[in-house]
């Protein structure tokens, strides 16, 4: 039996895309099962879930959105700078109910198993060596798209978060070529974002190919700064428990400054010092609680010389 | 007296002792001592027959099948007079795992979700753990370890938690019809069974929130008041072939306890059905 006609429905995959939890309510489905003599793979009266706990496709995104528009979070940077252990590192910190914020708490995931693949690489199990998570390769195996995590604050508001797990190399390509055919989805993270994270790679800044390390980020920074349009971005010195030259430090904060003028620098690593609580990292927290608290641009109304105070007559009214 | 029919919606997987906790609570109804009592007969006793038996026995249960799935309703009353109508579930555990990795949900579990007033959930906190990671065990460690490699399977299962919270996902789409807002959101008890093989002190909700923090953030986030006792409905472990010759002599209704949300315990093992208060409010 084919899918569903309707552009976007994944039916029966998937739930209907109109919202019909039982497919023989849709007018569409219906349609279908009298043009097909081939019994339904799905029985009638079963409800399939819209989610299937992965990352999320473009897709798949309408099911969080319809409820409430997400905070998409961009995380931008070369290949190996740590931007898939970050969201890692998050997930391991909120299944272990460490602290991010005294305002929010943890309310829920559509992504759960992707978060899973994700961090898994970075758990102890048995017989199996702890590393940092793969490199997200252009080609890989776990699905690149978007990662799910709902919190409540503290006024009781719902709110969603979308991360976004994408290459390195795509941004690699989009920070030289803005038209690359191979930079689609660097070019979707950056159109859609709300807020971005741009890594900084403390290990490659203070290894043998430093010079080009300084040179990816300064062009990152230069493309993004093209296309920012106001959003907040955080610059994270990833691995910063690697010491890099102050030299280094400082032409990477200059070629960033000069391009975006506000952005807020954290340092994060997955090593905690000694002496501090075991099993939080550094910064990791703080990123993750700055992002939380992030809000969406709001469109500013231009200022009205109108003297009434009623909003409906505000605009167009003669002073 | 107001007679309201409260159908509970029990879910557990397999293993965390449903049956025997259903054989047991039906034992304390039958004496009416407790803080609910039977009031009248109920439609069907036979699924809890053989574990009955067992118990009697002085010995465990078998597993419940797979595909079982029985209503059985019991009359019930608690002691101001209010009458209840409980429907007690007993099935295979195997059917709730069946939910999360077909991501289908069959109708007659949905038509449960749907219309239960009160949902228990049964952990048993000696399956469930959260491995340690890089962050909380760092490399520095890797010192005995062995290497290998994880199979294919393992990489698509979900971690413990992960599973509980997906689990409870599942329940609050149902219920809210499919737009991811719930409105009517029932009363939540989650019970921690085989409690006397746990070997900690403190309140459930201490332990869980220790033991599975990012389930209980997800729980208190989503319920307001959410009901956290421990069970332990047979006091200790029994053999399924060998009696235990106290139990065989004092009977089963004299074992078993709860333990309330402020950390004391109780051997009336009808506490948590005041779940069916809270929906009744």
């Amino acid at each position: 039996m084919s899918g569903c006609p309707v552009e976007n429905c994944y039916a029966p995959d998937a739930t209907c895309a109109l919202g019909n939890l039982l497919l023989k309510n849709c007018p569409n489905w219906g349609g279908q099962e009298k043009l097909s003599a081939q019994p339904s793979p799905q029985n009638g009266d079963e409800i399939v879930l819209p989610w299937s706990g992965s990352a999320l496709g473009k897709s798949d995104v309408a099911f969080i959105t319809g409820r409430k528009s997400p905070l998409t979070v961009g995380i931008l940077g070369a290949e190996n700078a740590g931007k898939t252990s970050l969201l890692a590192a998050w997930y391991l910190l909120i299944g272990r109910g460490a602290k991010i914020s005294s305002r929010h708490t943890f309310s829920g995931s559509f992504t759960l198993s992707g978060w899973e693949a994700v961090a898994r690489s970075m758990q102890w199990r048995p017989g199996v060596q702890p590393e940092f998570p793969p490199h997200t390769s252009t080609r890989g195996t776990r699905e690149k798209g978007l990662l799910h995590l709902s919190f409540k604050e503290d006024s009781n508001l719902l709110r969603d978060y979308l991360f976004a797990d994408a290459p390195g190399l795509w941004f690699q390509r989009w920070a030289i070529n803005e038209e690359a055919p191979d930079a689609q989805g660097a070019r979707w993270v950056v159109q859609n974002a709300d807020v971005f994270i741009l890594t900084a790679d403390c290990a490659a800044l203070a290894g043998t190919e430093r010079g080009s390390a300084r040179s990816a980020i300064q062009l990152l920074a230069r493309r993004l700064s093209a296309n920012l349009h106001g959003r907040p971005v955080v610059l994270a010195w990833t691995k910063s428990d690697i010491a890099i030259a102050d030299t280094m430090r400082q032409a990477v904060l200059d070629a960033v400054s000069s391009q975006i003028p506000d952005f807020i620098e954290i340092s994060v690593s997955m090593q905690t010092p000694v002496g501090q609580d075991t099993g939080v990292g550094v910064g990791l927290t703080d990123l993750l609680r700055q992002l939380l608290e992030t809000r969406r641009l709001k469109a500013t109304l231009p200022a009205s010389r109108a003297k009434k105070d009623d909003p409906l007559f505000l605009f167009g009214a003669r002073s | 007296m107001s007679q309201s029919a409260q159908s509970m919606l029990l879910v557990g997987e397999s293993g965390v002792g449903k049956t025997h906790f259903g054989a047991q609570l039906l034992k304390r109804l039958l004496n009416s001592n407790g803080r609910f009592r039977m009031n009248g007969a109920a439609t069907n006793l036979e699924p809890f027959e053989a574990t009955m038996e067992c118990l009697n026995d002085g010995r465990s249960a078998a597993h419940t099948p797979t595909s079982t799935y029985v209503d059985s309703e019991w009359p019930i009353a608690d002691a101001g007079g209010r009458e209840f109508t409980l429907i007690w579930p007993d099935y295979g555990g195997e059917q709730v795992k069946n939910l999360l990795d077909t991501r289908r949900v069959p109708a007659e579990w949905r038509d449960r979700v749907m219309t239960t007033s009160a949902w228990i959930l049964m952990l048993r906190l000696h399956q469930l753990r959260v491995s340690d990671d890089l962050l909380s065990k760092p490399l520095a460690s890797l010192v005995n370890s062995t290497a290998g490699e994880a199979s294919e399977t393992e990489l698509l299962k979900l971690s413990d938690q992960a599973r509980m919270v997906e689990l409870l996902q599942v329940l609050l789409y149902l219920r809210g019809g499919g737009v991811g807002q719930v409105n009517d959101i029932p009363q939540l008890c989650i019970l921690l069974s085989c409690w006397d093989e746990l070997g900690q002190t403190g309140t459930p909700v201490s332990i869980l929130s220790n033991q599975l923090p990012m389930f209980y953030q997800f729980v208190s986030s989503n319920w307001p008041e959410p009901i956290i006792m421990g069970l332990s409905a047979l006091e200790r472990p029994l053999d399924n072939k060998v009696s235990d010759e106290e139990y065989v002599t004092k009977g089963p209704e004299h074992f078993g306890y709860i333990v309330t949300q402020d950390g004391s315990t109780s051997t009336d093992l009808t506490i948590p059905l005041d779940v069916l208060n809270g929906a009744a409010k």
